[in-house]
């Protein structure tokens, strides 16, 4: 219970609260530093490198090792464009609005970064439209970024040129899968293309494209700062470094921990975030965002440690864009599946017909069940259902009939449902049938 | 014993009426048969032809000619959009089989038990929509060239499905009733269930 | 259209692939395994449909897709027998139009976006698109904005369930109560393969049939929708004949003995250069020709016009060397000189964006105002109205054609009625002097079979065949018995002729002067200067009410025959419905006057006629009925089997027939063989032995009398020159020759 955050990328903008979103500000507490020095070595391939060796895996969701990412862009095509994915959509997750809200010049730094690593001159950030600070704190950085030389023609004299678009999105929540981002920016309906050909080959406009999260370019500064071993050493197995968790639910003192992975979620949820209120037990909670299955109250699962290989491997669970939503024994599992499925039923973009129609349906179900219309059979009949939108949903690997991840997503309460909460719901069926 | 045996049966026939004086009276209807048909409406006066054509379709006469409209929005003939605008069927065609009974996808068209109707000329046995249209008592029109004693429009309800109104699987083969067609209910026979 | 694997029903296991990829938009690769029937598939395709399903309103019984509807069959194939679904539907206000010819029902919508990729790829018309999301995602116009595409009907066509319809066809008649002829729509030139459906005799629906060639399956809003004429209340249905200044119904016999009587008069009087036909653009091959040789062989009058002085001279429709729609996709260039296709022409317009837009083909928009094509043109160069392309813009589209390899196809027809045809014949001629490159042209004249009247010689100075008067003199003398001694006149002459009082008997071939001509005024003095007036109409239109005589005539649907569109193709229209009334089709209405002016064409089917054109005229030689009903794709005249026959020349574009002038029958090179994946259909070759055509064992309609000195076949006919290769030619007697000089100046 002893443990402690280890700020890395929420370092400045806990030393400076009240202006650590100023290039003023920023400037004080080193912003651009490492960005020069970058552009002085002049060695684009030794960041990547850097990047390589740290073993930093993408924060928003699927955590795909970065570097490998950055590694599918055909040789020699230009021009080729990095989308920073802005669009935190998850429900639960705010640690991206964080970021850009109170450190904007970090995320421009890293994007900046990041550009030159991979040989690209113009950048898009697509940011989530409900963003309104964060917007004009990201559009104000850029602004004076660019004034300082960071940005624009022949950047600091190096002979780089970079400009950062930034473009806010409309609302959807599926424009954070990153073809579907790509269409919104194309000025089409946020709706995933189909691949291949992937982003990296094909994305943006026709041209190679790699759609990077926010709170992974902002880290990639302090990782060519501290160097990629050096960064490596911090978190345990090939989860390295530190991640932000958005903690929230009954706990306490909700809000967003940056943590060394490795730690547990007991340290997670009682010792950072000061346990559950009026000191219930943990009932449930859901690890890694709205998409992600869940894991109960046990011993086993609060000791479990944040790390993404260990609990998707052993739970099935993945710790996703680092939401954590705890829930008290007084929660109603039902009704939290239920809201779940609305959301995604609402939020289903409508290209695929199982997630089109089965969230849909998988919403009314669950609501019968939640609000005592239960039958015997709808466990099973969602279950089924479920199944044919995301087959050998629990046991994993699972696959999908649909583009995206959207539809498997409703399926994922479902299977903890199914695992966690069967006997639960049965009886509340039983009963009211 | 053996020769008498045949006589038993004259005896048993003795005394009994077995002559039936008609036209002025008729022979009891079997509750199943198959006579001129009737289109129902609902009880508000509504048609339930929505004139698909299904029965049209399935008749292996051809002898009826269905042509549907759009159900006018200030009046409506039928609920829905579309309505049975021309329902006609030739009497000097139909066999009267059923199948168009089964096909109605409302339960629209059924069958009485009258069939002692007769045509001078053959544009009479084309029954046209005004003439099948049950009345707002929901009984047949008695038309002049037809019988009618009475009865034979009681249980114009009468009729079978081979698969239940929700198309369920389980239901395939099974005979069951349906209460809701036409005019009166009859009660299931026996091995039937109520729908 | 671009596959977007919405639906899901496609979903198979591809070996070495994890999850189940939709073949849709799988591409096959070497040694792929796919499984399409395994347990795991079958599950997901019955979970997709019943996913379908949920939301679909199944109310079949309503709905005019039903017992046509892909949906169905699918559920039948693939779909779980019962619905576990037991919450509300989603409901939606039933039909609402998209337009005024267009309904949607969103209830029934599978959110398949087939109409939305046509509406945008194919048609270029984005006026559709979804909106909202999740389960609600429905397809919608933009607001205050209808979805008037020319080519909304294909989007009802391609829904696979019946959430698109037509407010035109609704509630019409059940998919089961229709019989169905697949035939040409004659409405433009393009000559769209469709599906004609009737039911209780009456046509209810066109639909697109797909012939690669042509239309690719698509039709226009235009000929899909503009169908229900063929059964309008004023078609006229019985023979009328002037009695006391009153059209009054006569019989046929009346009616035929009145029109051949007077014109035997004139010709007793005035000869036959007082006789003089109008139009006949309308009808079939067959009619064209029958009324050629009625007006040209037995009437003897060159007076002739199929066009209406909106078209181009004949000269250079039939002269000049053609090219097929294909020939688009693979040219270096294409340009576009004449009338705004998407209003003309508009599948055409549909061949020609994706030529450009999606082939990459550079096109050169050359029309005088703003056209639909100017959005995908390479270049667009307007041109003074009345004058000719600019010679910058010829260099630059040579150039063009010749650095990507390929034809240069030239789109000429009259951009306004307006503008004299001048221009754009010399702008044909300035391509045509192009050295080194193949230039092709596509005649975009509109009219519905304009292209099979010239070749049948509906024109001043033709023969059928794409001959002259003077090439074909001989040869047309030995089997019609006579033709015109000299070139006659052009609608325009005839109605100034007619306005001078020199015309006696004018024939409307189903042609409106009054409403059609540009000059209208000419038109009224024309035909108040006529003395007698045979209309040969389904219509009384203004000129036709005119008439001393008229005789109702077959319409599209009703009958039999082939046509021949803007690239030489002949294909069959078919009859679906029996005529209204008494009508008659046209070749046997020039049959009957012909028999009453001495000469008994001895034609007693559509069949027979289709084969003595296919014997005497030379371009279509061999196209037999029996060929054109076997070939698939119709046949594009001339047949290589009957190359150098015709010898077209016109100033700077000298061409022999070997090398494939005045035709086009690409990919089949002149006297070579097709190369292999060839359509088999254009290149299908003829009997090459002249089969002597048997004589009927059934009786004839009338006992031949005099009539066998006049038919050619009972007669010895000369040996028609034949040629057996590209390069041998036999000498004999004369070959028929098309030998004209472009009126450049």
């Amino acid at each position: 219970m002893s443990v402690e955050e280890r700020r890395i990328v929420t370092r400045r903008l806990h030393e400076r609260p009240e202006d650590s979103w100023t290039i003023d500000g920023a400037l004080a507490s080193g912003a651009y530093r490492v960005w020069r020095e970058v552009l002085r070595t002049g060695d684009p391939a030794a960041v990547q490198e850097q990047v390589r060796l740290s073993g930093l895996r993408g924060r928003g969701g699927a955590g795909f090792p970065t570097a490998q990412k950055w590694s599918f862009l055909p040789e020699g095509r230009y021009p080729r464009y990095l989308v920073v994915n802005g669009d935190e959509g998850e429900p639960s997750t705010f640690k991206d609005r964080m970021l850009v809200e109170r450190d904007p010049h970090q995320l421009v730094e890293g994007i900046a970064i990041a550009s030159y690593a991979i040989g690209c001159n113009l950048a898009f950030v697509y940011l989530r439209g409900e963003f309104a600070l964060g917007y004009e704190r990201l559009t104000q950085a850029i602004a004076d970024a660019r004034s300082h030389g960071f940005l624009g023609r022949d950047v600091l004299g190096s002979g780089f040129d970079l400009d950062v678009v930034v473009h806010r999105g409309a609302g959807a929540y599926i424009c954070g899968e990153e073809t579907a981002l790509i269409e919104s920016l194309e000025g089409e309906r946020g709706m995933p293309r189909i691949r291949p050909p992937f982003p990296a080959v094909e994305g943006l406009y026709a041209k190679p494209t790699v759609v990077n999260n926010v709170e992974t370019l902002s880290t990639l500064p302090h990782i060519v700062e501290m160097g990629g071993e050096e960064y490596a050493k911090l978190g345990v197995n090939r989860s390295t470094g530190t991640r932000i968790f958005s903690v929230s639910g009954h706990v306490k003192r909700p809000g967003n921990y940056e943590v060394e992975l490795g730690v547990t979620f007991r340290d997670l949820v009682f010792g950072l975030a000061g346990g559950i209120r009026d000191d219930r037990a943990v009932k449930f909670f859901i690890p890694g965002g709205a998409s992600s299955q869940w894991l109960t109250g046990s011993d086993e699962h609060l000791d479990a440690p944040l790390d993404m290989d260990f609990v998707q491997q052993t739970y099935g669970v993945m710790l996703g864009s680092g939401a954590v939503m705890v829930f008290d024994d007084t929660t109603d599992p039902l009704l939290v599946a239920w809201r779940l499925a609305k959301f995604f039923a609402h939020e289903s973009c409508g290209k695929c017909t199982p997630c089109r129609e089965g969230t849909g349906w998988i919403e009314k179900v669950l609501y019968r069940m939640a609000h005592g219309m239960g039958r015997p059979e709808d466990l099973d009949l969602l279950f089924d259902v479920g199944d044919n939108i995301s087959p050998g949903v629990v046991n994993a690997p699972f696959t999908q009939t649909t583009i995206c991840p959207l539809g498997p997503s409703v399926v994922s309460s479902i299977a903890s449902l199914h695992r966690y909460f069967r006997d639960e719901v049965q009886a509340r069926v039983g009963v009211s049938a | 014993m053996g020769r008498l045996s045949g006589f038993l049966v004259t005896l048993r026939q003795y005394g009994k009426k077995v002559t039936t004086e008609f036209p002025k009276e008729k022979a009891p209807r079997p509750a199943r048969r198959h006579g001129r048909h009737v289109l129902n409406r609902y009880e508000d006066g509504m048609e339930k032809c929505i004139g698909c054509e299904l029965c049209a379709g399935v008749c292996p006469a051809r002898c009826i000619y269905v042509r549907g409209a759009d159900n006018p929005p200030d009046q409506p003939v039928s609920p829905g959009e579309r309505y049975g605008f021309v329902y006609e069927i030739n009497y000097l065609r139909c066999i009267h089989c059923d199948l168009c009974v089964e096909a109605c996808p409302t339960e629209a068209i059924t069958e009485t038990k009258l069939f002692e109707f007769s045509f001078t000329n053959r544009n009479d046995a084309i029954y046209t929509k005004d003439e099948l249209l049950v009345g707002d008592d929901g009984r047949a029109r008695r038309l002049p060239w037809e019988l009618w004693l009475g009865g034979e429009d009681d249980d114009t309800s009468e009729w079978m499905r081979v698969t239940s109104p929700s198309g369920d699987a389980s239901y395939e083969g099974r005979v069951s009733w349906s209460g809701e067609l036409g005019f009166g209910v009859r009660p299931p026979e026996k091995g039937q269930a109520q729908d | 259209m671009k596959p977007v694997g919405m639906c899901r029903m496609c979903l198979v296991e591809v070996e070495g692939v994890r999850g189940f990829p939709p073949a849709c938009t799988t591409p096959v690769t070497d040694g792929m395994v796919v499984r399409t029937r395994t347990d795991a598939v079958e599950k997901i395709q019955e979970g997709v449909l019943e996913f379908l399903l949920i939301n679909h309103p199944l109310d079949c019984p309503v709905c005019d897709r039903g017992g046509e509807c892909p949906l169905q069959d699918q559920t039948l194939a693939f779909g779980p027998g019962e619905s576990r679904f037991v919450e509300e539907k989603r409901h939606y206000e039933k039909p609402i139009p998209l337009s005024n010819m267009i309904l949607l029902d969103r209830e029934r919508c599978i959110q398949c976006a087939r109409c939305t990729r046509f509406a945008e790829e194919i048609a270029g018309d984005p006026l559709i698109d979804f909106v909202s999301r999740g389960d609600r995602t429905q397809v919608l116009n933009f607001a205050e904005q209808p979805f008037e595409s020319y080519f909304s009907g294909n989007t009802v066509q391609i829904c696979p369930v019946g959430a698109l319809l037509a407010r035109h066809y609704r509630f019409k008649a059940r998919p089961w109560d229709l019989a169905t002829a697949e035939t040409s729509c004659t409405t433009c030139s393009v000559h769209c393969r469709g599906a004609v459906q009737s039911s209780s005799n009456r046509i209810v629906r066109l639909l697109g049939v797909d012939l690669d060639p042509v239309n690719h399956g698509w039709l226009c809003d235009k000929g899909r929708y503009g169908i229900d004429w063929v059964h309008a209340d004023d078609r006229v249905r019985e023979p009328h004949l002037r009695v006391g200044g009153e059209l009054r119904e006569v019989s046929w016999p009346e009616a035929l003995d009145a029109a051949a009587g007077e014109i035997r008069k004139v010709l007793r009087m005035h000869g036959p250069g007082a006789i003089a036909v109008l139009g006949g653009a309308r009808g079939t091959n067959e009619d064209a020709y029958a009324w050629a040789r009625l007006a040209k062989g037995v009437i003897g009058t060159d007076h002739v016009d199929c066009q209406m002085g909106d078209g181009l001279p004949a000269e250079v429709v039939l002269g000049v060397r053609r090219a097929e729609i294909d020939d688009c996709d693979r040219a270096g260039a294409i340009v576009v000189l004449g009338p705004d296709p998407r209003e003309e022409v508009p599948v055409l317009f549909l061949r020609l964006r994706r030529a450009a837009k999606d082939l990459g083909v550079p096109l050169f928009d050359c029309t005088p105002v703003g056209g639909s094509l100017a959005p995908y043109a390479a270049h667009v160069a307007r041109r003074v109205p009345g004058e000719p392309v600019g010679a910058d813009v010829v260099e630059l589209a040579a150039r063009t054609a010749r650095e990507r390899g390929g034809p240069l196809v030239v789109v000429a027809g009259r951009p306004s009625v307006a503008e004299a045809p001048d221009a754009t014949v010399r702008s044909i001629a300035a391509f045509g002097a192009l050295d080194g490159v193949d230039v092709r042209v596509l005649s975009a004249l509109r009219r519905g079979n304009v292209h099979g009247a010239l070749e049948m010689g509906l024109a001043p100075g033709f023969l059928p065949g794409r001959v002259t008067l003077d090439a074909g003199r001989e040869w047309f003398t030995q089997r019609w018995g006579g033709v015109p001694a000299g070139r006659g006149l052009d609608a325009d002459g005839i109605l100034r002729a007619a306005a001078e009082g020199r015309v006696h008997v004018l024939v409307l071939l189903g042609a409106d002067p009054l409403l059609d001509h540009p000059d209208a005024l000419l038109a009224r003095r024309a035909l108040e200067g006529v003395p007698f007036v045979v209309a040969v109409d389904a219509f009384r239109s203004e000129s036709a009410a005119r008439a001393d005589v008229f005789l109702p005539c077959t319409v599209w649907g009703e009958q039999n025959g082939t046509v021949t569109n803007l690239e030489g193709r002949v294909q069959r229209v078919a009859r679906r419905v029996a005529p209204e009334g008494t009508a008659m089709d046209d070749w046997r209405i020039a049959s009957e006057l012909a028999y009453r002016l001495g000469a008994d064409f001895d034609l007693a089917t559509v069949d027979e006629v289709t084969d003595e054109i296919a014997a005497v005229a030379p371009a279509a030689l061999g196209a037999t009925a029996a060929l054109v009903r076997r070939a698939r794709d119709g046949v594009v005249l001339p047949l290589r089997e009957h190359l150098g026959e015709i010898v077209v020349r016109t100033r700077g574009l000298s061409i022999l027939a070997e090398e494939g002038a005045g035709t086009s029958w690409d990919p089949i090179r002149a006297g070579g063989a097709a190369p292999a994946g060839a359509p088999a259909a254009s290149g299908e070759p003829a009997p090459r032995t002249r089969r002597r055509r048997p004589v009927p064992a059934r009786t004839r309609r009338r006992p031949r009398t005099r009539s066998s000195t006049r038919t050619p076949r009972a007669s010895a006919p000369p040996t028609r020159p034949r040629c057996t290769s590209g390069t041998v030619r036999q000498a004999g007697p004369p070959r028929p020759r098309v030998t004209r000089t472009l009126c450049a100046s």
